[in-house]
């Protein structure tokens, strides 16, 4: 700070609003008026967001349907991981008492899965997947590598822990033929994930793209023969298996699996019935709740501070005038 | 000379730091030479009225005693600092705490979970137990979490700081334009310490007062002139200064003399023989030594500016001293010249606090010339002029009310006979052996009797612009003002009353001036027994006499009426001696005004760091000489006065302005603010570092413990230094409360900061709480939604990209809002600053998550696609408008409530600013003059004895100069020791007569 030029001690300081600290400005000033009525119009905002947001939440179905009890022996014989490739079936009817009007969304919902773990979420190659670079398998301990040294494509703890079970839907209209549903496995990711961050190596075919790398360890099959009915849904672009690394912020989550095709019988929806597995589907009842709880709150809070504000405006008032 | 005395040696003590002392010896062709302190010129001192003289330097450097008495320079630092220091350390704590917890939940979740997780993934090879896991996790935590101890906030406040200081760079109103010289910051690291000021610790000359004496008023034979009339003849106000009056008629006049009362110069080319006698005394009863370059410009060395000018007062109005031989003075009287016959000075001393000389004029009559102390001089006058006594009683007690110092003058005629046997019997006491002195004051007392008296002068030392007012204004504003001076006690209790530290309203004025422990002790005691005894102290019960200490000072900080404590620098050494100087505190801290006079450069350190000790509060000394820079080192704050003494002052010094009335911009306005802005700033500063680092906390019990961020590690990177860095940056230099005008006229706006109010440990748990109930908040209300929603397309919502893209969006836009409500001055600044913070978040953001970039670098930007998505849902935005409402409606509800509950007085200040717009706001006027003083002054006070035995010995003037090339023959050199050793009495000794209260 120490001026040395000896001509600057003797200029007379800029007279300007900056420098003497007079630029124009508000004055911030917490009114009466100004506080009540943001404080009753938030509460109103809150309270009819919420009620808006429970009532549609309401109008929403979901049936939750627990397979791992019921698959029980399944569960047990995925506990060991070295029986990965053995196939494993069970069914499980219920009845829809109800149609389900609309849009039908099939979720798989794992409990106590932990995909946000800090090594797991680095463990996957973004280069791979891309498709730039098939090799880059350098983030990706501990399943970066077969045996043998060669890359695994897709590599990653992610990628290896991949929800694997497959569900069909079947309605059973006469109660004999059972229909299978039909459903829809595009849709259900993001576009930038799919025509982005996802893409498959450029080769005349998939399987000679992936020549040189070895499928992760625990899958059944390798990444190229991930959907056998549709060939544009196989290696990194498959839906199943980008929605799947698309990791989950908790580790109670849930991921889309299937939408409901509207054809045939389904064009309304889900018809009321005997089906058999799982169907679920929700919207966020938390943030009505939450809303109207807020909106309530606060239009407490300002009518008890228009009180405080009504019982001192006379105090105040005469504190001025003295 | 110096090749003659190369064989000699100095033997003595080694360097310290005491001024009047000083023992050694000089060997010098095998004789020796005893070296006491009169023989010292001490570093600083200005040699006056001699052309050269010859000298070996003893000490130099670091050695002088000067620079013995400047104390050690130390490491400034603001208590906000210090504190800013513990609370980071605390934060530190916590950090620990925090990554311990989050351990001890890793090795759990390891043992009880995450072994059944193996499958999927696999711990790392380093990795054998749950316990070393948790150990790892700890490590990660403290690198992830070390964002809750700021580190950019050192930087900040520097930058914060450095913006204040320029500021007072820049302030016009506290540039000298007399002495073109702005004020100037000298140190960045201070400002708001400036705004916790408690006690003011002052030099007196220089700083309070110009060190210029003018004549001003003076009564002649019972008429008062000097005050300035306008046009119609009414006392004029300030401001309005006629023209004043013209002095051509006289070519030797001095043409920076100015006086303001055209009648007294009528008087003069009346030729009214009462004023002509009064400035003939003027013109001769004096000790000033002329010096005349070329005709007509006459210089006057004055050991006292007083004597000054009183001699140029005389001068200009046709009573012009031109020079002095030994035994002879010549003036020009009104353009005639007359040599006086000089018979005799009687000096100057402390207790005659009186002068006369005796002189015959070209007629042969002898006649006495005194001037004096009302005090001394009234009583010595002839019986016969009562009433003129009483008029110019009157007139010195009106002078004395305006702060002026006062001194009779009085003649009296000697027949010849009379002065001739008087003359015997002086020569007969200035040779005795033993107590000379004595025996010359009755001699002198003898011939200083039965005096007419002619009038009598007023002085006016004059003060700094402003000095008045300032003080009022800072005393108002709580703040205790101390003057610490060399001068005598006289000088520094008149400047006292003339700057209004004392008042006639004041209860009682205490002076201690013993000299022995003992007294000073029951001096001090007898101080606080009346302020305890007097009927307006509140705590009637405690008249008993024994009282412990704690006691006492809960006792005095509430005693009402108002006490002034005036101690003297031989008090003062004792007073603060270990075991005494508690006692002294409490008892000066209780009084509103405290003068301490006589006091070393050392003592004036020791006075600052006493109450810096004891007190806990913030001090600021202010001073422009070499001997205040102790003091401006000792306290949290030294002010140097630029432009006056030299430099010494200004180097040692923090701040530094040419204006002691620029003090109370630089507390009341700059130091306020700096202080309201770096607290604020704090407060935020923690609250936003929170509010960001917590939600990993909570996360990680959602995560396995297993270290992973809340946000993406581009919003971790830039989250301080690029979002939220600017706004609080600009709060922090721009904001303002009430306006500067408003400050000066609210002092009491300034006790926030001494109480420390706006940021101490309460108010810091406050923001660390606000900002824990934030982090909570924007962790739990997306953790609530995104547990269940989905997306509108029936894709999934929570994924860990979406959430940490939501969680930072709301938590920028939280703490954005949370510093609009902070900011309480919006200038164009603030607003570019807030949002542009909030655009270059989401411009960044965008940016990162851009396909472009992931082409160019897959593994660095993983987030492609996640702003355009999450952010287009409306599920995330209404989670981000509900966290919002939620963190900050309570604080506004609390803020609102406060406003209506408990109003700070800023707050009560703006709404009542507010309300009154139109009105104009009311002035605080300040007490005008008029107060009828029953004190009086004495004899011109910076004077000291000895002068005249000086000048009758006529070894200062020029024709014998050649006398002083045998400076070291002792005979010839016997005035000067004897004027020596006069003068280390009068420093010892001063003022026998004022042991008695001043008023009472």
């Amino acid at each position: 700070m120490k001026r040395t030029s000896k001509d600057s001690r003797c200029k007379l300081p800029d007279n300007t609003a900056l420098k003497q600290q007079q630029l124009p400005a508000y004055q911030l000033q917490l009114s009466a008026t100004g506080v009540l009525s943001g404080f009753f119009a938030t509460g109103v905002f809150c309270l009819g967001v919420g009620i808006i947001l429970i009532l549609s939440a309401k109008s929403i179905k979901e049936i939750e349907i627990k397979y791992t009890e019921i698959c029980g022996n399944c569960a047990k014989l995925r506990e060991d991981a070295t029986n990965f490739d053995k196939e494993c079936t069970c069914s499980i009817p219920f009845y829809l008492s109800e149609t389900m009007q609309g849009n039908v969304y099939m979720y798989y919902k794992l409990y106590g899965f932990y995909q946000n773990l800090y090594h797991y979420i680095l463990s996957r190659s973004n280069s791979q997947l891309v498709g730039t670079d098939l090799k880059d398998v350098g983030n990706c301990a501990p399943f970066s590598k077969s045996h043998d040294g060669t890359p695994i494509a897709p590599c990653g703890a992610i990628a290896n822990s991949i929800f694997n079970d497959t569900i069909i839907l079947s309605y059973n209209l006469n109660s004999s033929i059972p229909i299978k549903v039909p459903m829809l496995r595009s849709g259900i990711t993001w576009w930038t994930d799919k025509y982005v961050k996802f893409q498959n190596p450029s080769s005349i075919n998939l399987s000679s793209a992936f020549a040189g790398t070895t499928k992760p360890p625990s899958w059944a099959k390798p990444v190229y023969e991930l959907d056998e009915e549709d060939p544009g849904n196989n290696g990194f672009l498959n839906d199943d298996f980008i929605v799947w690394m698309r990791t989950a912020a908790f580790p109670t989550f849930k991921k889309l699996y299937r939408r409901l095709n509207r054809i045939q019988y389904f064009t309304e929806g889900l018809p009321a019935g005997n089906y058999s597995f799982n169907i679920t589907y929700s919207s966020s009842l938390f943030l009505g709740l939450a809303y109207t709880v807020t909106g309530a709150v606060t239009w407490l809070a300002s009518f008890s501070m228009m009180a405080v504000h009504l019982l001192l405006k006379d105090r105040k008032m005469l504190f001025i005038q003295q | 000379m110096l090749s003659v005395f190369c064989s000699g040696e100095v033997v003595c003590e080694p360097p310290n730091n005491k001024l009047d002392r000083f023992s050694g010896t000089l060997y010098w062709k095998e004789s020796k030479f005893p070296l006491s302190n009169q023989n010292m010129l001490l570093r600083g001192c200005v040699l006056r009225n001699t052309e050269w003289c010859f000298g070996l330097v003893v000490f130099a450097g670091p050695d002088t005693k000067l620079m013995q008495n400047s104390g050690r320079t130390k490491f400034k630092r603001t208590s906000i600092d210090r504190l800013m220091n513990t609370l980071v350390l605390w934060i530190f704590g916590f950090l620990v705490c925090m990554g311990v917890i989050l351990a001890i939940g890793n090795a759990i979740w390891e043992h009880e979970v995450g072994m059944r997780f193996q499958a999927y993934l696999p711990w790392d090879e380093a990795v054998d137990s749950a316990f070393f896991s948790g150990f790892l996790s700890f490590w990660s935590y403290i690198i992830i979490l070390n964002t809750v101890v700021p580190i950019s906030l050192y930087v900040s406040v520097e930058v914060i700081r450095l913006g204040h200081s320029y500021f007072i760079n820049w302030d016009k109103k506290m540039f000298c334009m007399k002495k073109r010289t702005p004020a100037e910051a000298r140190t960045t690291t201070l400002n708001e310490e400036l705004g916790q000021v408690e006690y003011v610790f002052s030099d007196k000359t220089g700083t309070l007062t110009q060190n210029i004496m003018v004549f001003n008023k003076c009564s002649i034979s019972g008429r008062s002139y000097g005050d300035v009339l306008d046009v119609l003849g009414h006392k004029a106000e300030l401001g309005q200064k006629p023209e004043p009056v013209d002095f051509s008629f006289n070519p030797l006049a001095d043409n920076k003399f100015l006086f303001w009362d055209p009648t007294l110069l009528e008087a003069v080319k009346m030729g009214d023989p009462h004023t002509h006698e009064f400035f003939r005394l003027l013109s001769l009863c004096h000790t000033v030594m002329s010096e005349e370059k070329n005709e007509g410009e006459l210089y006057y060395k004055a050991q006292s500016p007083d004597e000054g000018a009183l001699v140029t007062a005389a001068r200009n109005f046709g009573f012009v001293f031109r020079s002095r031989t030994p035994k002879t003075i010549t003036v020009h009287e009104m353009g005639t010249a007359v040599t006086y016959q000089l018979l005799a000075i009687l000096d100057f001393n402390n207790i005659r606090k009186r002068m006369s000389v005796i002189v015959r004029n070209p007629e042969g009559r002898i006649r006495l010339y005194c001037k004096g102390a009302d005090t001394i001089l009234l009583d010595r006058l002839h019986p016969c002029t009562q009433e003129l006594l009483s008029t110019t009683t009157d007139h010195l007690n009106e002078y004395a009310g305006e702060g002026l110092r006062t001194l009779v003058l009085a003649y009296k005629d000697l027949d010849e006979e009379y002065y001739g046997e008087w003359a015997q019997r002086r020569l007969r006491a200035s040779l005795a052996r033993d107590s000379r002195e004595d025996r010359l004051a009755s001699v002198y007392e003898e011939v200083e009797s039965n005096m007419v008296l002619l009038g009598a002068t007023a002085i006016e030392d004059k003060l700094q612009q402003g000095v008045p007012e300032t003080i009022a204004l800072l005393t108002l504003a709580n703040i205790k003002i101390w003057v610490l001076t060399g001068d005598k006690q006289e000088t520094a209790v008149n400047i006292g009353y003339s700057c209004k530290m004392l008042t006639d309203d004041m209860t009682e004025v205490f002076v201690v001036t013993g000299h022995t422990v003992l007294e000073v002790r029951e001096e001090l005691r007898k101080a606080r027994e009346k302020m305890l005894d007097s009927p307006h102290a509140v705590g009637n019960g405690f008249t008993c006499s024994e009282k412990r200490s704690a006691k006492l000072t809960s006792v005095l900080e509430a005693v009402a009426g108002e006490y002034a404590l005036v101690i003297n620098g031989h008090s003062l050494a004792h007073a603060l001696e270990a075991d005494m100087e508690l006692e002294f505190l409490e008892t000066a801290c209780a009084c509103k005004a405290v003068i301490c006079c006589r006091v070393t450069p050392l003592q004036k350190a020791q006075v600052v760091e006493l109450v810096k000790k004891h007190k806990k509060a913030v001090t600021l000394a202010i001073g422009d000489g070499a001997n205040d820079v102790s003091m401006i080192k000792t306290a949290h704050i030294g002010v140097g006065i630029s432009g006056q003494e030299g430099i010494q002052a200004v180097l040692a010094s923090d701040y530094s302005f040419s204006q002691f009335k620029f003090l109370q911009r630089l507390l009341l306005v700059h130091g306020r603010w700096s202080y309201l802005r770096m607290c604020k700033f704090l407060c935020y500063f923690f609250y936003k570092n929170f509010a960001f680092t917590m939600v990993h906390f909570w996360f990680g019990f959602f995560c396995g413990f297993s270290a992973q961020t809340v946000y993406d590690q581009y919003f971790i990177t830039l989250y301080n230094i690029v979002y939220t860095s600017l706004p609080v940056l600009a709060m922090g230099v721009f904001d303002q409360d009430v306006p500067e005008q408003r400050s000066m006229e609210y002092p009491k706006l300034y006790e926030p900061g001494q109480l420390n109010l706006l940021f101490n440990k309460r108010e810091f748990f406050i923001c660390i709480a606000q900002g824990i109930y934030t982090s909570v908040l924007m962790f739990f209300i997306p953790y609530g939604v995104f547990a269940e929603a989905t997306r509108d397309d029936g894709t999934q919502l929570a994924d860990y990209q979406s959430f940490a893209v939501t969680v930072a969006t709301s938590l920028v836009i939280v703490v954005s809002v949370q510093i609009g409500l902070d900011t309480g001055y919006w200038t164009a600044i603030n607003h570019f600053f807030i949002w542009g913070s909030l655009a270059i978040y989401f411009a960044i953001l965008f940016a990162m998550h851009s396909n472009g970039l992931f082409d160019m670098f897959p593994n660095q930007f993983r987030f492609v696609g996640n702003a355009q998505n999450t952010l287009a849902q409306p599920t995330v935005w209404l989670t981000i408008t509900l966290t919002t409402v939620v963190c900050i409606m309570p604080v506004v509800a609390f803020r609102f409530l406060k406003l209506s509950l408990k109003p700070d007085l800023s707050d009560t200040v703006r709404y009542t600013q507010l309300v009154r717009k139109k009105q104009k706001a009311q002035h605080r006027c300040l007490r005008r003059v008029g107060r009828t003083s029953s004190r009086r002054s004495g004899y011109a006070f910076s004077h000291q004895e000895g002068f005249g035995e000086l000048i009758m010995s006529g070894k200062n003037m020029r024709l014998s100069s050649l006398a002083l090339a045998s400076f070291t023959t002792r005979s010839s050199s016997s005035w000067i020791e004897s004027l020596r050793r006069k003068k280390s009495d009068s420093a010892g000794s001063p003022s026998g007569g004022a042991d008695k209260p001043l008023k009472g």
